[in-house]
């Protein structure tokens, strides 16, 4: 059964219509949240909820307009597009009609979503617990479980009607330690598209040896030196890098403004030529994925950068509007609140020749920043900064002492040109992404890569 | 609305449980522009109500957007489920008290038609283009005006209401020249529409671009460091957890042991006060319906309280200082109000120090558990009381409790961030770290 009456849907569109817009389209979601909060070696908090609402949006020129409600009554809704529809002109009389025909595309793969009880959940949380807590350093364990089932509706002025149904999960991990006046933590978060069967599968002890190894390393870890060297990054949330450096400025939603540094580089060399880069929406199971974007396109794999070179920016029907480059099934946004935007996916820079003890040993003095932690970037400069978890000296090509407090700072555009080796082993990791259209869940990734030079902020 | 919530709770009480219900509501209308035309325009109506139910000792938490019958029957189901599940919480009670607290807002203005607004919005970034030769975009630009109404009831029988009616402008003016690009955000907000600083914020946006395009490195080193008001504000705010007895309670506040103690410079003060009247907003009650009180947190170094709410203050057997904040999609936690950085001892500004006006990447450049960070900044170099040049590419390194130690009082007078919500006196702080060229 539909979130959304056809007939209101209809009608809705047919009232934006008759005010002259050129496009109406509507989304309608349904969400349900779950979350369960372990802390203290106990659950301290399970919550749940409904998020309900519609999105209604009129395109006139190139100008959006949007309202939403969560008022799921024909009169309210029609309301808010009479509003809306008045600022584009007077009502006028159509004889347009037509019906909605439901569109197929491509099921992207999705882990089966089982119900499984509090009571499993909370066991898998209390085994993390214990074997975080076995280390005697372990002053304090965090673990954050999300699920969220969201169901989408699109209706738009062209006929469309497509739904999706988008199961999330996720379980954060966080261990503090304590070694006298000394104090770390270190975070694991991995999420899925998907149900608690990828909860289930996770390899728990390995988690939990990483996570205790993590935060002891950074526990007696000497503050970094500040300076420009040469740093190399590892795989998994190092791709957080690239999504910030160079992502967001490839999304159309920056291009149209002209606020991007790539905005009219199409077909340039806007990186090392060792460099090619994906943002693929189709990958089963990923924490980013989705079978259609919430515009009702089909979702795809796009190439973003091919040896260097620019090869395709990430568009919404707005973004292509005002570009011209074609729709990529990436309109995204956080919820029914948002208007879509042109936004990342599972976006990740593809394999290189390279084993990571072979970049390594081709730095004699530089960083090892094996985990990153977050960062931003400006779209209108390309600055970016990244926090680094985990970080380590290169001394003569080899991994020396641990340092912590190392922030990487630079301009997008000069940071692509200057990764000059890649590694073979690629790896993904999920994280949220916040913009305009809000917070989504996007997944980062890359293989080792070499920056040959960076300005570290660490203690001078 | 009234009587629904009360059918809620009268619902919930059927269940032999205890409750709070928080309502949201609000209406809101948003545009930006792009070019000198609308670009996008956005309205609003949306509700949500939450909530927080006691039952055997357990806490159980629902929401519901949808104020249906139906809806409202599966949120009190999915809450008293949340509560089975739960692990009993001797701390977390629904307060006992009763009455109305009513704190609303009536602004005096006159309706501005939609039109003029749409063309004031479009003005930000058409003055920005005619003013500067160099003018790129504006890569944010826009309005927005909101009204908002919340709620809250328990079956104790205590309520409050609360409205209030916020405008927003905001710009940023990207230039660009020989390759070298500057960005800058400002913005204002107000409780009336004629009250929106319009000049302030075009003037603002262009001037730190201007500034920024100028920008160049410092050498790598110590530096004597004063932050502007909502640059110190930001960084206090990263670490307000250090005033969190719920962060106390679950270890993760470095100062949880450290009450009674010198935790900053003695030249220091710091309080939360709820009524003070320069501040954007007063604020009557808090999520739990407890009256505010203005409370001191630090005084004269020595750090005197945390924030508490009912589940804090029954845990470490100390007053609630009414600082409960909760929204209908969250649990029950701690806000501030209005803070105020209060000195003595005030010194003349030493004849050169640097003036930080941006820091970038709080969330990830620093470590709430052990002070440290290390943080993208930009600012002025002052020398002799003229602004010598303006810096930029470089990050500021050090430790938040090594910092609020080594810090001096260099004026007298309480200065207010952009949004009126942190005040504090002009303060010089001594052991931090610029890397540079």
């Amino acid at each position: 059964m539909e979130l959304l009456n056809k007939k209101i849907a209809q009608d809705i569109i047919f009232e934006g219509l008759s005010h002259g817009a050129d496009f109406v389209d509507v989304f309608v979601e349904r969400t349900e949240n779950e979350s369960l909060l372990f802390k203290n070696s106990k659950t301290e908090d399970k919550q749940s909820g409904t998020i309900f609402g519609i999105g209604i949006r009129l395109i006139h020129g190139h100008q959006a307009l949007y309202g939403y409600t969560n008022i799921n009554e024909r009169e309210e809704l029609l309301r808010i597009t009479t509003l809306l529809g008045s600022r584009i002109g007077q009502k006028k009389s159509l004889s347009t009609t037509f019906n909605f025909e439901r569109f197929d595309y491509p099921t992207v793969a999705a882990v089966a979503d089982k119900n499984v009880s509090a009571v499993e959940k909370m066991a898998k949380m209390k085994k993390i617990d214990e074997i975080l807590r076995k280390d005697v350093k372990t002053a304090q364990v965090i673990l954050n479980f999300i699920s969220k089932k969201q169901k989408i509706e699109v209706y738009d002025s062209e006929g469309l009607f497509a739904s999706e149904d988008r199961p999330y999960i996720r379980l954060a991990h966080q261990i503090i330690m304590k070694d006298g006046a000394h104090e770390s933590d270190a975070f694991y978060g991995p999420g899925a598209r998907g149900g608690w069967e990828f909860i289930h599968d996770l390899p728990v002890q390995e988690i939990c040896d990483g996570l205790i190894q993590r935060a002891t390393t950074a526990l007696y870890a000497s503050p970094c030196p500040a300076g420009k060297m040469p740093v190399v990054i590892d795989n998994g949330f190092g791709g957080v890098i690239f999504h910030e450096a160079c992502g967001h400025l490839l999304e159309t939603t920056s291009v149209e403004k002209k606020a991007s540094v790539f905005w009219d580089k199409m077909g340039e060399q806007i990186a090392h030529h060792a460099l090619s880069a994906i943002d693929d929406g189709t990958l089963g199971g990923e924490w980013g994925s989705l079978s259609i974007d919430d515009e009702g396109m089909p979702t795809q794999r796009t190439t973003l950068i091919e040896n260097g070179i620019l090869k395709r920016f990430i568009s919404d029907r707005i973004g292509e509007m005002k570009t011209g480059h074609k729709r990529t099934g990436s309109a995204r946004r956080q919820s029914y609140k948002f208007a879509p935007a042109s936004r990342m996916r599972n976006t990740f820079i593809d394999r290189g020749p390279h084993d990571l003890s072979s970049i390594l040993a081709s730095v004699d003095h530089g960083l090892y920043a094996k985990t990153m932690g977050g960062g931003s970037v400006d779209p209108g400069t390309g600055e970016f900064n990244f926090a680094v978890q985990e970080a380590y000296m290169i001394e003569n090509g080899k991994i020396a002492r641990a340092v912590k407090g190392a922030t990487l700072i630079g301009s997008g555009a000069d940071i692509m040109t200057k990764i000059s080796m890649v590694g073979n082993d690629l790896k993904l990791m999920a994280g949220m992404c916040g913009s305009v259209s809000g917070s989504i869940p996007t997944t980062v990734g890359q293989p080792p890569i070499k920056v040959d030079e960076i300005l570290v902020g660490g203690r001078a | 609305m009234k009587n629904l919530m009360e059918k809620v709770l009268n619902d919930v009480k059927k269940n032999h449980a205890e409750a709070d219900l928080i309502l949201n509501r609000s209406t809101s209308l948003k545009m930006s522009t792009q070019e000198a035309s609308l670009s996008e325009y956005k309205v609003s109506s949306s509700q949500v109500l939450g909530l927080r139910l006691i039952k055997d000792g357990k806490v159980g938490l629902a929401y519901t957007e949808s104020l249906d019958e139906d809806a409202l029957k599966l949120m009190i189901k999915q809450a008293l489920g949340n509560a089975d599940t739960n692990h009993p919480n001797p701390n977390e009670k629904i307060l006992n008290h009763s009455g109305e607290i009513r704190d609303e807002m009536t602004y005096e203005e006159q309706e501005t038609p939609i039109s003029l607004k749409v063309e004031k919005a479009i003005s930000l970034e058409t003055e920005l283009k005619k003013r500067e030769p160099r003018f790129l975009a504006s890569t944010y630009n826009g309005y927005s005006e909101g009204e908002y109404t919340g709620i809250f009831m328990s079956t104790s029988g205590r309520s409050t209401f609360y409205s209030d009616k916020i405008y927003s402008i905001y710009t940023a003016a990207l230039l660009g020249e020989n390759g070298k690009k500057a960005n800058y955000y400002d913005f204002d907000i107000s409780h009336t529409y004629k009250d929106l600083l319009w000049e302030k914020v075009i003037a603002h946006s262009l001037d730190y671009s201007r500034q920024i395009l100028k920008e160049q490195t410092l050498e790598t080193g110590k530096y004597q460091i004063r932050f502007t008001e909502d640059a110190l504000k930001n960084l206090m705010h990263v670490f307000s957890s250090l005033f969190s007895a719920k962060a106390a309670m679950d270890k993760v506040n470095p100062w949880a042991q450290k009450l009674g103690e010198v935790v900053t410079a003695k030249c220091l003060s710091i309080d939360d006060h709820a009524d003070y009247k320069k501040a954007f907003r007063i604020s009557k009650f808090d999520s739990e319906g407890v009256e505010r009180k203005n409370l001191s947190l630090i005084e004269d170094g020595v750090l005197k309280s945390f924030y508490h709410n009912s589940l804090t203050s029954h845990f470490f057997k100390t007053q609630n200082t009414g600082h409960a904040s909760r929204g209908p999609q969250g649990p029950l936690g701690l806000s501030e109000t209005t803070m105020l950085i209060q000195g003595k001892d005030v010194k003349p500004l030493p004849p050169k120090y640097l003036e930080i006006f941006q820091l970038d990447g709080l969330h990830a450049g620093t470590n709430r558990i052990t002070g440290d960070f290390s943080l993208p900044v930009k600012g002025f170099v002052w020398e002799n009381a003229e602004k010598k040049m303006t810096f930029g590419n470089v990050t500021l390194g050090g430790n938040f409790f090594n910092m609020l130690k080594e810090v001096e009082v260099v004026g007298s007078e309480l200065h207010a961030s952009s949004d009126a919500s942190f005040f504090s006196v002009p303060l010089i702080f001594n052991d931090l770290s610029i890397a540079g060229k």
